[in-house]
Order: structure tokens, then sequence, then C-alpha cells
């Protein structure tokens, strides 16, 4: 690690949309706390969640906002797309209303951050395939036509879960390497840590210097 | 000890005037009502404009308000199109017309499957509303032991009834875990209080169709209803749903622009709600402002959104919460008097904030329960 005052060399920010219910806090906390919260109340605005992971060998923070689904809430949760270097897309495999939904959560996503975030598409809930109104290959289909990577996840077994968020961040990374992702660019959604490196655009100013207290 | 009773004695002169002085009320509850005698729940009926300040005309208008409740409960909860048997009408499940009966019952289905999903997980961190009620529908607007209509039409859209799991302490059975049926195996009489406050929230919806349900105001609605069915006064207690759905209507004509998206840039909504509480942090407390605004470059709306539209039902525990609505429904100014506890929020957590990083800073704001 490098002997720097953070035990990480990137922070990327992920935002997680789509329709209210489908599971976006669960997912974010099964990431987080590898447990399936079941009565985790509806989000009102937007929810943290940080962990630290590891892509060929660097040490990336992901900042994750996690957005409530509510229509009603879209114009102020649409503040927090800025700056996403990662955008985790949502539905639940159990209700078609919300694989609807899809484009216009796309149209969101696509319009509000820069046009190399990642979007990667989730079909929550995939424990409960007796219930499923959505199939596996028309969501592929979707994701392929859309240029979106795509997984079927539970938040509740943790089925895919971890991919999801590590391929996203592998992605990202990938494009930090073969310079499509320009640090420097504003709301790139990346911040580089090292003091000597090149700094990214921010993602609200982590004081630098500070010892980061949250390195969980 | 004494002092408590005391300050039973300070309400009680003025509650049993003739005439109540609501601007003596006012003094009284800011700084908390006690808990005993009834006295919190006659005094936010009050607060809210449900009862007169006249105690005489009490009963009467009582009786009146929870039979208009009552009714509503028949036109909207009991007879929906589904029971309807008039075999004359020529509407029928398939038609598509957007004014057919049949096309706004699905429609208020999906409202319906919206609030049971919001009142399912009503306050997790309370065991209150997963008890069942004294006074479950069967019994307040029924003679005989009928089940809440909801519940049946609910089972029929085949919502994924999965029981949820919650080993969750309750406040008034501390490390005793509760054993939770999901609705459809309690019998027939029971419901739980939860279910309750799905129903009021239904009949709320139904009656201002122009902003239907949006979620939060199951939040706004528990401490009321949790005050009125908590009510030592038995009648208090019986009546708790038609109360609170009257003082939830008052309440919500004061606070619904917060839940009106038109409203949001406009001066009365939200926006402008969460930019009040940093002007007034930047006057009180300059250096957190600064620290928060120019080096972390946080936003209001990444935090006091929710501290603002439920009105703080979710940062603190509910008995917290119902102490700090004694404060927020007596002050005059009500909803500026919420932007002032907001930065008083702040203040109480700036040391650990100065301290942190844009997200370590963020989680602290967000934390729930303080
Ligand atoms: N069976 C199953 N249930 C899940 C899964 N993920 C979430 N749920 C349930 O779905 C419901 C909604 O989950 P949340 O995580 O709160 O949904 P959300 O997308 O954050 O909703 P909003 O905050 O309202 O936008 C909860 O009752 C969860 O228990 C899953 O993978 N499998
Ligand atoms: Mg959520």
């Amino acid at each position: 690690m490098a002997a720097g005052p953070y035990n990480y060399s990137y922070i990327f920010k992920y935002i997680i949309i789509g329709d209210m219910g489908v599971g976006k806090s669960c997912l974010l906390h099964q990431f987080t706390e590898k447990k399936f919260m079941a009565d985790c109340p509806h989000t009102i605005g937007v929810e943290f969640g940080t962990r630290i992971i590891e892509v060929a060998g660097q040490k990336i923070k992901l900042q994750i906002w996690d957005t409530a689904g509510q229509e009603r809430f879209r114009a102020v949760t649409r503040s927090y797309y800025r700056g996403a270097a990662g955008a985790l897309m949502v539905y639940d495999i159990t209700r078609r209303t919300t694989y609807n939904h899809l484009s216009s959560w796309l149209t969101d996503a696509r319009n509000l951050t820069n046009p190399n975030t990642v979007i990667f598409l989730i079909g929550n809930k995939s424990d409960l395939d007796a219930q499923r109104d959505v199939t596996y290959d028309e969501a592929k289909q979707f994701a392929e036509e859309n240029g979106l990577m795509f997984l079927e996840c539970s938040a509740k077994t943790g089925e895919n879960v971890e991919d999801a968020f590590l391929d996203t961040a592998k992605k990202i990374y990938k494009n930090i390497q073969d310079g499509s992702l320009d640090l420097n660019a504003a709301e790139s959604g990346v911040q580089h840590k090292p003091s000597n490196g090149p700094r990214g655009a921010n993602l609200g100013g982590e004081s630098s210097g500070n010892k980061d207290p949250c390195s969980c | 000890m004494a002092a408590a009773q005391n300050k039973v004695k300070l309400f009680e002169n003025v509650l049993n005037q003739e005439i109540i002085s609501l601007e003596e009320i006012k003094k009284l509850c800011f700084s908390g009502c006690p808990e005993e005698a009834s006295i919190r729940a006659t005094c936010w009926k009050l607060l809210l404009n449900y009862i007169p300040p006249e105690t005489a005309d009490w009963k009467s208008h009582l009786k009146k308000q929870r039979e208009s409740y009552a009714k509503f409960i028949d036109e909207l909860v009991q007879n929906s199109v589904e029971n309807d048997n008039d075999s004359s009408t020529k509407d029928h499940p398939l038609n598509t017309n957007p004014q057919s009966d049949w096309n706004q019952y699905f429609k208020d289905n999906e409202m319906l499957c919206q609030i049971d999903r919001d009142c399912r997980r009503l306050s997790p961190g309370l065991a209150f509303y997963q008890y069942e009620t004294k006074y479950p529908y069967g019994k307040i607007f029924k003679s005989n032991h009928e089940t809440n209509p909801l519940r049946k039409r609910l089972a029929g859209i085949a919502l994924s009834a999965e029981e949820i799991h919650t080993n969750k302490v309750g406040t008034f059975q501390k490390n005793k875990e509760i054993k939770k049926k999901a609705p459809e195996q309690l019998s027939d009489g029971e419901e739980y209080h939860w279910e309750v406050v799905e129903r009021i929230l239904f009949v709320y919806t139904k009656l201002n169709k122009g902003q239907g349900y949006v979620q939060g105001m199951n939040e706004v609605i528990g401490p009321l209803y949790y005050t009125f069915a908590t009510d030592p006064d038995q009648s208090g207690q019986e009546n708790a749903e038609a109360d609170t759905f009257w003082c939830f209507m008052n309440l919500m004509s004061e606070v619904r622009d917060n839940f009106i998206k038109s409203l949001d840039e406009s001066k009365v909504g939200i926006t402008h709600k969460m930019q009040q509480v940093m002007e007034v942090l930047e006057k009180i407390d300059t250096p957190l402002y600064i620290y928060l605004t120019k080096n972390l470059e946080v936003k209001p709306q990444y935090f006091c959104f929710r501290w603002i539209t439920v009105l703080l039902t979710q940062e603190f525990d509910l008995p917290n919460v119902v102490r700090i609505w004694d404060s927020l429904l007596s002050h005059e100014k009500r909803f500026d008097f919420l932007i002032y506890i907001c930065c008083a929020m702040l203040k109480l957590i700036r040391g650990d904030i100065l301290k942190k990083d844009f997200t370590a800073a963020l989680k602290t704001l967000q934390v729930r329960l303080y």
C-alpha cells in the first residue's frame, strides 16, 4: 500500500437508481454489511454506503449513493447523479412495471452523468424465481441493445451482488487505464488519492491531509 | 416526582377551563406534555384544530367527526365495486374506459399495494406497530367480527406476502422477541396497528386524489396514531383511528407542499426550506457552515431533505419524536421552528463533522436515531 495518508488510491462514486421497492437499499446493505435487511425502511432522499475493494492490486473506495425510487422525490434525487462514475440501475424480476420503467431511468442516467459513466443493470430478487415476471433473456437483450452490463442478483441470498459492484469498478478502472476516462475531466466521478497523482473531479472535497476516519 | 405532578396540575388547570386558552396550552406544551391522564392526546387534538377550545362542544364534535369517518370507511373500504352486485351496471373488470369503476379499482390496488409495503415496514425499530390493536375493524365499524376488507383485497392481489422476519426489540417489551404472524394468519377479528394506519392512509388518498399517496406520509402519520392509540383514556384509544385521520388531514394541509413536486422550487416548496436551514446555519455557526458548504461541498438535499419532509420522524425513536412534536406543534410558526431544530441538530454533531471528510461527514449526518 502506498505510504500516503490514505489506505486506498481511488474513490469511485456510484449511484443506485430504480423504482421504489426493487431492493436498492437491500443491495447496498448486502454489499457493505453482507447481511439482508428485510425490514429496511423506504429511502427518502438519499443514503450512503462505503466499502473499500481491490481491483488489480489497487485499493478503491466506493462511495455509494442509494437514492429513493419514489417518483415524487425524483426532482431531488436527480441532484445526486452528478459526477457518478458508476450507476447501478435496478429492477425487480417479479414486478414487470419496474422493468418497463427502465428506459426512463436510463434517460435520466445518461442525461445527468457523463458519457463514460458505467451503467450496470441489475435484475434483483432472483431468489423469487417462482414469481418471475421478467425473463432473463429479454433483460439481457435490453442490456445489450443499450450497452449496459447485466446480472440478475439477490440482495436476500447475496447471489451476484459482489460481482455487480466489483465488475462495475473493474470496468471503470479499465476505462482509466486505457485513457477513455479522463480523471481531470469535470465530474468524472473518480478521485485519485496519492498526493503526487493527478486529481480527478471533486467528489465533494475529501479534505486532504485528514486521515480518513471511515476506513471500514 | 413533585415537579412532575406539579406539571400535570398546570396542564389540568388550563384544560379544565370552559374555554381553553390556546395560548396557555401552547406555552405549556412547548416544554413537553406529561404522559399522564390523556394530556398529550388532548393537547395535540387542540393544537391541530381538531377539537375546539370550548370543552362543552367536544362530545358532540367528536361524535360527529367519528361518524363521518365511519361513513368514509363504509363508502371507500367496505363497498368497493368488487362487492357491488348490482347486475344492472354494464361495468366489468376488462373495461378499459378510464371512467370505469373497475379501471379505478385496479389503479387503487396499485396504490394500496404501495401503502401496504410501506406500512408493513413502519418504524421497524419499534415493536408497537407489530402488535395487535384492541380496536380492530370489526369492533369499531361493524358489530360482528368482520375482517378488514383491505386485507382481503390485498390477499386477492397476491402480493408476495412473504413473512417479513424481524427481531427488533420493542420499546414496550425490551428484549422480548415478538412472534409475528402474517396478517393473513391472524384470525378474523384481529389486526395489527400498522393495518389500521394502512386503512387511514387508503381513505386519505382516496379523498385527496389530486395528490395521491406519497411515501413519507406513512411516517408523518406515525406519531399521531401512536399518541392516540396509547391514550390512557379508553374512549380516546377506541377512536384512535378516526381521530388520527382527522388530525392527519389537518397536519397534511400544512405540510402537503413538501409532498407536491411542482412546488419544489417555489417559496413554499422543500428546496426553499432546505436553503433556509443553510441560511440560519450560516448565521449561528459560520465555521460549520463554511466547512460544510465550501470545504466539503455538501448540499442540504444530501441530508436534510428527509429531516424536513417527514418532520424528523426518522431521526429519533418514536417516544422522542413525540416529545419533539410537542414543541413543534405548539410553536407559533411551526414549520419555521422546524428549521431551527434542524440547525440545532447540526450544532450538536458539529464537533464530529468538523473532523471528517465528505463521506464520513455525510454518514454522520445521515445516521438515524441520534
Ligand atoms: N425476496 C427478496 N426480497 C427482497 C430482495 N431485495 C429486497 N427485497 C425486499 O424488497 C423490499 C424493498 O427493498 P428496499 O431495498 O427497501 O427497496 P428500495 O429499492 O430501496 O426502495 P425505495 O427506497 O423505496 O426506493 C423489502 O421488503 C425487502 O425485504 C431480494 O433480493 N429478494
Ligand atoms: Mg431504498
